[in-house]
Formats: structure tokens, C-alpha cells, sequence
């Protein structure tokens, strides 16, 4: 083969490979130059015939332009490739997804996992405890005589062998303080059982206790633990306030609010137009309950919370009737995932 | 409790609206819980015009009136008829609302007319004493206006939560004095004539035979009183604070009652045997018919007050209906006295009788009170009653009450607040709440009498600081030992299992500790079950919520059929909670974990596949849950269980121990249960494996990248049905078969052209050496060798 043939070899195949419009195309001309029978290959093939000295040159020259044209036929079928994908019509897109299966934990749970999680962060230690009470824990130990009128303020089941099913979580309180030392930092979720229905009470709910003692644990670091659970819970920007109260166990003792996150705090059916929502109750621990565990009154104090976990779900979820989440229906679940 | 403004008003100067004195009570401690205008709560009070006035031959005693609101026209009878005639503007109760004094107005048809309401009076409009005219309106009054708005007419009343150690509050003066302590509005004292605490000499008895329950009587004779309907201002009153009336004496007492909080009791004295009144322990089976028409048994533990025959009063909570005075009465025996609240409180509970008067004693009237309250009863008796002659006032004080010495110093206040309130304001309040005297650096408090909820230092800190205002004390951050345990074994554990739960498609339920006994019958347990020896609720709040679980399958059935019943019939869903069994003291209490399948399970709909779940849905969930726990579970099969069906259903074991159990509801349980099969249910002791978690945990084999390739080779045959796949393994595994690595079941198969009797199997074995790549020929004979073998051990019949 003659230079000048070799030349216009190369620019007929050139022109040919880049004019190809698809795939099929191309593919023809890769067999008409490059295949087995192809031009360059015969052409090299042939080659066997010349003398020495012009197969060397020619060879080298053949390989060459082989080199050249499998590069360009290459960076052609990439492109084409490319245009051909980029016309695909594809799948109905907007059909959903395999997916895999996922179910969801009980909002409540949520609550408490989050509640917990708070607390946990600063040092509480959770601890859980019977659910089938005595009195002496529930009311007793808690400054709660049998004549005491506060024990109106829980509606109490009392099981046929006397015990009671425990109306608030505070038990924990003494149960904690048993068995431990001071000082200590503990967090008790839990179930707590009241002879109570309706659209804002169910006989048996869920409450948190958390309970601080040390020898300067102070009302001033009440309020500020508590703030921050209420921010951490609700929101950066949400406003608290403390009320006193009054619970046998604690003294001095206290509710929390939190601006209505309904209406953030201008007032609505939701907050009675107050504009507050009360979640707590909390208060410095009662000298009579460090007494009923022993502890030396005039080394140790703290305080002590307990919080409805309903309440901050209804709150957090804009539930407005506690029995949805006793009844379980699956869209209601569901809605959790 | 209720506290009409306008009543509140005579004791204390009330400077700032309803709102604000509702929001300074509140963030002082005494919540209010709604301000609400009495006569708008009475509903659509409005104006009317009278259009015409008909008189029906068939109706003697009233007319028939159409009237107009301005907008529609009504009909109304109505027995004023000498005083309706068109053109009259009067006031219309319409259906629903109610009258003051209580009476619920709804739609009447008499003979086929209708009545829309009714005509009200000044009385029954809660205006004015007036009871037989009707209340009318100029002729030009806007129609369909409320007439208290048009009246200009407002009675706001807060409704304030209490707290049980503020028995001082339960009163108008009691909540003037304390309105005054915050604000410092001035308070209108009580001043009486002196003449009323003098009199004839009394001319019976008065004994406290029991000190203990009793601490203070006093007493004193009214001759000559005419008991009638009270006047109005007392009446009214008394329907604001939701109190009915029943005469002037009666009235007067409970009106005494809320307005400074003292419980008076007035008897009949003419009734009273031998002119005695004892103060005593009730005799064991003594009776009592009291004034709500229940007689009563008492016990000695009760308190009464006897005459020298019987008892006529279960001290401080109800008096008998025989010695009450009513309008025959000519003389009045008023008694004002201080109980044991201990006393009273246990009595009330046991005879589960809660009044006005019990509700005060419990929670601790003032002793010093006393006399006040008699002296203003005294005045109103006098006034309104008109009686010809009056007894001195007869004072059983045996034991006084001591007030307590309170000791406090400014240290104490700041340890606690963790802040320092200025001396001075502690010092102002300490004199408001009681006599204060300073010794060097300690203050020494004796409270007032009506303080009683003031004992120990920390009360005085409370009111300080309540004062003070909560919000004035700063927010700090404890300082506290950075040192915090990990969660327990059991929380994480908890934790874990629910989250893998979650990620394996199933929705966590809670559901009620208490359950219906009957549906454990249901559940065909044999009599000897323990899961039957329930604990019974005492006081359920309702028959299927009366027992404690025993188990969680029915409530997790409870809530399938409560989907099922509202359109949802597939369920994967778990709980994790507490079952209770009888003990000694308080119960066992074990937390389980519960798991149910039912109906379909989830796929794709649109890829057309749907299948209904079955039990290898289940067994796959447990084996995962437990394989994340490091748990070796035997799924042992053939359940003892008898609401589980033979075939399909496991027991679980773990080291011999049985901790659960798996498999299908037979189907006459969920019959009876009327819900849809299938229902797959587990239910594993979680304290169980937590108490085993303790002991041991298998180990983790740590696999890495091989080094060689592996290889397999399949096996499939057909043999007899009844050969369990877990047989096969075992054989397996003790054939001992070099450079074995793993075993996976390929295809399994039942059904034509597969003999009836047979199943065919298809086993992969997957080979690897550590050392080298094994060659095809030495796996082809390893592979020849097991096949043989189980064709021979199994007598199968290879294909």
C-alpha cells in the first residue's frame, strides 16, 4: 500500500466513522476497517508480501492509523452512547418506590425516648420500677397520711390484696433514694394508673419523675433545669413560667407552663385563652420525704418533677383526644413513622 | 371553688378587672380555672314582643302567646295570663337555657300546643325578689338582645382550684384576706354589736365526751324564729356559688359557710331530747337517717352529735334528717365547731360522703374563726329570722390550739432558693403571715391561727418566695458531679428490640395493664393456667378493665378487632409491657414482649403481589430478633399451648428454660372472637432473657475477606414428607465433610408429578479451603460422597 493510498484510507475512514449517525452504524464500519475482514486488518495481513524494508515502514504506519481509528471509534460510540441514553424515554417515573418495610414506634415511646434523652444528656440516670404499688410508697413515704385530703387529687385502684396500682411515678422517688447514696440525678418513666376516663384522662397514662439531690441543689437550678427541658422539648423560642402549687412532697412547690404553642401565647380554645399551657409539676423535695429514707435533712436537698407524658404528646402532636393513643388504629400509628 | 366578684367585693377593694385579679391569684399559687358570667351561663335569656295572646277553650290555667325575637315568631304558654297582652316586651327563656335558680327550660307541648320557652320573672331571671310578675321591658327595647345586656347586668365569678393545704381559702373572706396579702388592697374587717355576745342563760347541755375528735363547740339557743323563704341577696348568692336554698336558717348557715368558711349545723332544739347535746363516738351499729334520705350505719369510729337518746349528726359532714330545722321550727339549736379533721376526713371517706361542711373540716378550719362565724350568723339570724330571744353563746374550749414557733434564718431561705431575697421583704412578709420576733440573726414565727398550713421552715420559704414572685428568681444550671451511669441491661435491651421491630415493618401498640377476665376464658386455658390466677382490681373503672394481664395475646387480639372493626384488616404490630401475677405483697411483674400478624402482608400492589402472612412471617422475625440479640433460641415445635394450633406453633426455649411462644390462633378462638384468619400470634418473656442476657451472650465469629474463592455444588432429591428439614441439617452437620463451609436450602417442593407421599429438596454446599483454590474434581467426589450418604441415611431417592 502506497502512502498516498494509506492517506486517503484514513480520511475515508475518518469521515465515514464520524459521519455515523447511531450505534448500528457504527458498529458496521468498525467491522468494515477494524473487524476481522476489515480493511486495516486485510491491509496488515498483506503485508507478509512486501520486502522487509517497506513492511516495516508501512507496518508501522498501518498500526498507526489502527491506533488512530480504534481511539476515534471509541470516543464516537462513547458519544453516540451518550446521545442514544440521553433520548431514552425510560420508565414511568413517578410510580413509588420498592420499599423496604418500616413500621413505627408508639408516639408515646417517642415521648418518652425524647423526654429521656434530655435528661440523660445531663446526667440522669434512668431507672424503672414496679407498677403494683404499696401504700406506703405511693402516699405514705411521700407525706401523704391516709387522711390526707391530697389524696383526692388521685382516684386510686386498689387491687383485692391490697395493693394499689401506682397513681404517679413519684414512688420512684423513694424507691431511688433507697438504693442509692447521695449524691444522685435519676429519671423514672413509667406507667401510672388513675380511676379516671375521658377525652382528656385515661385510666392508665404515662408520667416521667426526675429527682436531683445534693447538698445545694437549689429552687434557682430547678427553674433552670426545667427551662431548658421546656426549650429542648418544644422549641428554642419557647417561653416558660412558674406558678406555685402545692404537692405534699414538695415545698415550695410548682407548676410549669409553656406559651401555647397553638397560638404561641395570644390566647385560644386550646389554652383556655390563657395563652399558657401547664406540663409540670415540680417542687423542692419535702423534708419528710428525705426523712422517710433517711436522709440527713440538713445535709442534702434537691428537687423533684414530674411530667404527664400524654400531655406533651397532645401538645407536641396536636392531639386533642388522649384515647387515640389506647386505641391503636393503624392510620393513627402510622402517622408516627 | 366558686367566687362571685360582686360578693368578693364587700370584703376587699378589688382594683384591677376580673382577668387581672384571675392572673395575680393564679401566679400566686391558686389557679384560676375559668371566669365565666353567671347569667350569661344561664344560655339565651333574650327580649321579646308579644304579638298576640290566645285563649285556648281547652286550657284553663294559661295562654297561649306568639312572640317575636325581632327575627322569628314563637309560641309560648305561660300562667301569667292576666299579665301578657300584645305589644308587652318580656323576657324569654328559650329551649336549653336555664333559669336562675337552676330549672332547664325545654320545648313542652301541652294538648298539642307548643311552648318554646318561657316567660321569666325578676326572681326566676335572678334580678330581683319579685316572683309573681313578669319581667317587662319598655316597648321600644331592642328584640333579641339578651336582657342582661340590655339590663346591664354582670355577675363574673372565678372558679379557683384550691390546693388541699389551703383549707383558710375556702371562703370570700378567706380569699379577700389572702388577696390582700398579695396585693396589699385593703380588707373590711368584721365588727359586731356586742349585745350578740351576750344572752339568757342557756338552758341545756353541751358535753364533749371525745376530746380527740372534737377540739371546739360552740353553741347557742334561738327562741321564737320564724323559718321562711330566705331574702333575695342570700338566695342569690347562694346560686352563684351553685348552692341551693331551703329556708332562712338553713341558708343563713351555709351561707356563713362560704363567706368566711366556718361549717355551722342548725338543729331543730325542740327535737332534742333532754336538751343534751353530746359530742361522742357513734355506738357500733348505730343508725342514722340523714338529710339526703340515706340512713346510715356508723361505726365507733365515727363522731356524732347525740341527744341523750340518739345520734342527730355524723359530726361535721351531714346532719339527720329528723332534728334539721324546717318551717315549723320555733327554736334553733346553731352549733359552730372545730373537728379533728383527721377524723372527719376518714369518716367522709368510709360513708363516701363528701359535703361542703366535710370538705372544710378536712382541710382545716381556723379555731380562732369560730366565734366569728357564730357571732355573724348570730347577726343574720337576727336580721332575717326575727327571733324573740337569744341564748349566750355556750364555748367548749378544753384543749386550745397551740400554735407552732417556726424558726428560719436568712441562710436557709438563700440555700435553698439558691438566691437571696432582701431582708427587708422577708421580714414585711413574715409579719403578714403571723407574729414575728427577731433574735440575732433567726427568725422566730408564730403563724396566724387560719395559717395552719405553715409548720416547718420550708412552708415560710414557699411563701417568701411566692411573694417574692417565682420569675423574679433567677434560672441557674446545677453544679453539680459529672458522673452518670449507663442505662441498664434491661432499657437498652428494650430499646433494641423495639427499633429492630420498627425496621422490621411492625407498629408499636400500648394498650391498658387491665383487661376483661372473660376473654382469657376464651382463650380455652386449662383451669390449672396460672395465666387464670389473675389480680382483681378492687374498683375497676369498668367490667372489661377489671383485671390485671396475665398475658398480652388479648390485648393485642383487643386491638385487631378494633382495626378490624374500622377497616383495617392487616396488622403487624408488637407491644412490649408489663404482665402481673399474684404475690404476697404488691404482684410479680414480668415484662413481655408481644407480637401479631394478621390478613395480608404488605407488598407492592402494582406489582400484583399479595399474599396473606403465614408462619415463617413470624418464626423469620423472632429468629432475626433474637440472632441481633445474640440469643440461640430453640423454636421447639408442636406448642404445648392450647389457643395455638398444634401444627403451627412453636415453643421457645432458651438453656432449657421456655420463654415463649409462636404459632397460629386456632381458628374456634378467633371464631369466637369474630375476627378473620389468619392470626399469628408470639408472646417471650423479656425478664427471662434478660436474667439469661446476664449470664451469657454467644459470641461474635468474626469473619474475613477470604482468601481463596469458595465453590458449590448442588444436591436434590425426593424423600418422605414427614422428614423434617431440621433432621437434615443435624445429619449435616455431623457428617464431619471437609472444607464445608455452609449449607443453603435452594428449592423445596410438594405437588404433582411429585409422588403424595414425597418431597423434593434441592441443597446447596458451598465448599472453601484457607490454604488453596480447591480443584473441581476433589469437590465433584466430596459432592458424591454426602449425596450417597443421604440418599442411603434418608432413603431418598435422588433426581
Amino acid at each position: 500500500m502506497k502512502p498516498e493510498e494509506l492517506e486517503a484510507l484514513k480520511e475515508r475512514a475518518l469521515k465515514e466513522l464520524s459521519s455515523a449517525k447511531n450505534l448500528a452504524d457504527l458498529e458496521a464500519l468498525r467491522v468494515k476497517y477494524l473487524g476481522k475482514k476489515g480493511e486495516i486488518t486485510q491491509a496488515l495481513k498483506s503485508l507478509k508480501d512486501l520486502p522487509l524494508e517497506e513492511k516495516k515502514t508501512v507496518g508501522a504506519k498501518l498500526n498507526e492509523l489502527k491506533e488512530i481509528l480504534e481511539e476515534f471509534y471509541k470516543e464516537k460510540k462513547n458519544s453516540l452512547l451518550l446521545e442514544e441514553e440521553d433520548r431514552e424515554e425510560g420508565i414511568d417515573l413517578t410510580l413509588p418506590g420498592r420499599k423496604p418495610e418500616r413500621g413505627a414506634l408508639h408516639p408515646l415511646t417517642q415521648t418518652i425516648e425524647e423526654i429521656c434523652e434530655i435528661f440523660t444528656r445531663l446526667g440522669f440516670e434512668v431507672v424503672t420500677g414496679p407498677e403494683v404499688e404499696s401504700d406506703h410508697y405511693n402516699f405514705t413515704a411521700l407525706n401523704i397520711p391516709e387522711w390526707h385530703p391530697a389524696r383526692d387529687m388521685q382516684a386510686t385502684f386498689y387491687l383485692k390484696n391490697g395493693a394499689l396500682l401506682r397513681t404517679h411515678t413519684s414512688p420512684m422517688q423513694i424507691r431511688a433514694m433507697l438504693e442509692r447514696t447521695p449524691p444522685l440525678r435519676i429519671i423514672a418513666p413509667g406507667k401510672v394508673y388513675r380511676c379516671d376516663a375521658d377525652v382528656r384522662h385515661s385510666p392508665m397514662f404515662h408520667q416521667v419523675e426526675g429527682l436531683m439531690i445534693d447538698d445545694k441543689t437549689s429552687f434557682s437550678d430547678l427553674k433552670g433545669i426545667l427551662s431548658f427541658f421546656a426549650r429542648e422539648i418544644f422549641g428554642e423560642k419557647t417561653k416558660v413560667r412558674f406558678r406555685p402549687s402545692y404537692f405534699p412532697f414538695t415545698e415550695p412547690s410548682v407548676e410549669m407552663d409553656i406559651s401555647c404553642v397553638i397560638c404561641d401565647g395570644k390566647g385560644c380554645r386550646v389554652c383556655s385563652q390563657t395563652g399558657w399551657l401547664e406540663i409540670l409539676g415540680a417542687g423542692m423535695v419535702h423534708p419528710e420525704v428525705l426523712k422517710a429514707v433517711n436522709y440527713d435533712i440538713s445535709k442534702w436537698q434537691g428537687f423533684a418533677f414530674g411530667l404527664g407524658v400524654e400531655r406533651i404528646a397532645m401538645i407536641k402532636f396536636g392531639i386533642d383526644d388522649i384515647r387515640l393513643f389506647f386505641d391503636n388504629h393503624l392510620n393513627f400509628l402510622e402517622s408516627f413513622k | 371553688m366558686r367566687v362571685p366578684l360582686s360578693w368578693l367585693s364587700e370584703f376587699i377593694e378589688l382594683k384591677k378587672s376580673p382577668e387581672e385579679i384571675a392572673e395575680i391569684l393564679t401566679l400566686s399559687g391558686h389557679e384560676v380555672e375559668e371566669i365565666f358570667d353567671l347569667y350569661k351561663r344561664l344560655g339565651e335569656i333574650v327580649t321579646v314582643k308579644i304579638l298576640e295572646v290566645y285563649s285556648p277553650e281547652d286550657l284553663k290555667e294559661v295562654v297561649l302567646c306568639k312572640v317575636t325575637d325581632g327575627r322569628d315568631t314563637f309560641t309560648v304558654l305561660t300562667s301569667a295570663k292576666d299579665q301578657v297582652k300584645p305589644g308587652l316586651c318580656v323576657a324569654l327563656a328559650k329551649p336549653g337555657s336555664y333559669t336562675f335558680s337552676h330549672q332547664k327550660v325545654e320545648v313542652k307541648e301541652v294538648k298539642n300546643y307548643r311552648s318554646e320557652g318561657m316567660f321569666l320573672s325578676p326572681f326566676e331571671a335572678g334580678i330581683s325578689e319579685e316572683k309573681h310578675a313578669l319581667l317587662t321591658f319598655p316597648k321600644d327595647v331592642p328584640l333579641g338582645r339578651s336582657i342582661y345586656e340590655i339590663l346591664n347586668l354582670e355577675e363574673p365569678v372565678l372558679e379557683i382550684a384550691i390546693t388541699p393545704n389551703r383549707g383558710d381559702l375556702l371562703s370570700l373572706y378567706g380569699v379577700a384576706r389572702e388577696l390582700n396579702l398579695i396585693t396589699g388592697w385593703e380588707l373590711k374587717t368584721f365588727t359586731f354589736d356586742k349585745a350578740l355576745l351576750e344572752g339568757e342563760p342557756f338552758s341545756g347541755e353541751i358535753k364533749i365526751l371525745e376530746e380527740e375528735g372534737c377540739f371546739r363547740y360552740l353553741g347557742r339557743i334561738f327562741r321564737g324564729v320564724k323559718v321562711s323563704e330566705s331574702p333575695f341577696f342570700i338566695i342569690k348568692r347562694l346560686f352563684l356559688c351553685g348552692l341551693r336554698p331551703i329556708n332562712n336558717i338553713v341558708d343563713i348557715t351555709n351561707y356563713v359557710l362560704l363567706e368566711v368558711g366556718q361549717p355551722l349545723h342548725a338543729f331543730d332544739w325542740k327535737k332534742i331530747s333532754g336538751k343534751q347535746i353530746l359530742i361522742r363516738r357513734a355506738k357500733p351499729g348505730e343508725k342514722l337517717l340523714m338529710l339526703d334520705g340515706v340512713e346510715r350505719i356508723f361505726t365507733e369510729k365515727d363522731l356524732v352529735i347525740a341527744d341523750a337518746e340518739k345520734a342527730l349528726v355524723l359530726a361535721g359532714i351531714m346532719g339527720g334528717e329528723e332534728s334539721g330545722v324546717k318551717e315549723n321550727t320555733e327554736e334553733v339549736f346553731l352549733e359552730a365547731a372545730w373537728f379533728n379533721p383527721k377524723w372527719i376526713r376518714l369518716s367522709s371517706q368510709r360513708h363516701r360522703l363528701s359535703t361542703e361542711s366535710s370538705y372544710r373540716f378536712e382541710r382545716k378550719v381556723d379555731p380562732e374563726g369560730i366565734p366569728l362565724a357564730a357571732l355573724r350568723a348570730t347577726e343574720l339570724i337576727l336580721k332575717i329570722a326575727t327571733p324573740t330571744g337569744f341564748s349566750q353563746l355556750v364555748d367548749l374550749y378544753p384543749r386550745p390550739y397551740k400554735r407552732p414557733l417556726i424558726k428560719i434564718t436568712p441562710k436557709k431561705f438563700a440555700k435553698i432558693l439558691g438566691f437571696e431575697i432582701q431582708k427587708d421583704f422577708i421580714i414585711e412578709t413574715l409579719k403578714k403571715l403571723g407574729d414575728l420576733q427577731i433574735e440575732n440573726e433567726t427568725f422566730k414565727l408564730i403563724p396566724f391561727s387560719y395559717r395552719q398550713d405553715l409548720e416547718i421552715p420550708e412552708d415560710l420559704v414557699e411563701e417568701v418566695a411566692r411573694l417574692y414572685g417565682y420569675d423574679q428568681i433567677p434560672d441557674t444550671f446545677p453544679i453539680a458531679e459529672l458522673k452518670a451511669k449507663a442505662p441498664t441491661l434491661e432499657i437498652k435491651t428494650e430499646r433494641k428490640i423495639k427499633e429492630l421491630l420498627k425496621g422490621f415493618g411492625l407498629f408499636e401498640v400500648i394498650t391498658y395493664s387491665f383487661i376483661h377476665p372473660e376473654i382469657l376464658e376464651k382463650l380455652n386455658l386449662s383451669k390449672e393456667d396460672e395465666r387464670l390466677k389473675v389480680l382483681e382490681i378492687e374498683n375497676p373503672i369498668a367490667s372489661h378493665l377489671s383485671v390485671m394481664r396475665t398475658t398480652l395475646i388479648p390485648s393485642l387480639l383487643e386491638v385487631a378487632k378494633f382495626n378490624a372493626t374500622r377497616e383495617v384488616e392487616d396488622l403487624a404490630i408488637f407491644e412490649i409491657g408489663k404482665v402481673f401475677f399474684p404475690e404476697k405483697e404488691l404482684a410479680k411483674e414480668k415484662v413481655h414482649l408481644g407480637i401479631l400478624l394478621k390478613g395480608e402482608k404488605k407488598l407492592l400492589p402494582w406489582e400484583g403481589y399479595k399474599r396473606k402472612y403465614d408462619l415463617f412471617d413470624l418464626k423469620g422475625i423472632l429468629e432475626e430478633l433474637f440472632s441481633a440479640l445474640k440469643l440461640e433460641v430453640e423454636f421447639r415445635p408442636f406448642s404445648t399451648e392450647p389457643f395455638l394450633k398444634r401444627g403451627f406453633s412453636y415453643d421457645l426455649y432458651l438453656s432449657g428454660i421456655k420463654i415463649g411462644l409462636a404459632g397460629a390462633i386456632k381458628n374456634f378462638i378467633l371464631e369466637r372472637l369474630d375476627l378473620k384468619r389468619p392470626v399469628f400470634i408470639a408472646e417471650v418473656n423479656l425478664s427471662e432473657i434478660y436474667n439469661l442476657l446476664k449470664e451469657k451472650k454467644k459470641p461474635l465469629k468474626i469473619h474475613k475477606p477470604p482468601k481463596f474463592p469458595s465453590t458449590f455444588r448442588d444436591i436434590s432429591f425426593l424423600l418422605d414428607k414427614e422428614i423434617p428439614f431440621s433432621e437434615i441439617l443435624s445429619y449435616v452437620n455431623s457428617l464431619e465433610i471437609p472444607y464445608f463451609e455452609k449449607l443453603e436450602l435452594l428449592a423445596l417442593y410438594e405437588g404433582p408429578p411429585i409422588p403424595e407421599t414425597k418431597k423434593s429438596i434441592t441443597l446447596r454446599f458451598w465448599f472453601r479451603s484457607e490454604e488453596r483454590t480447591l480443584q473441581d474434581e476433589e469437590v465433584n467426589t466430596l459432592q458424591d460422597e454426602i449425596a450417597k450418604k443421604i440418599f442411603e441415611y434418608f432413603k431418598a431417592i435422588p433426581r
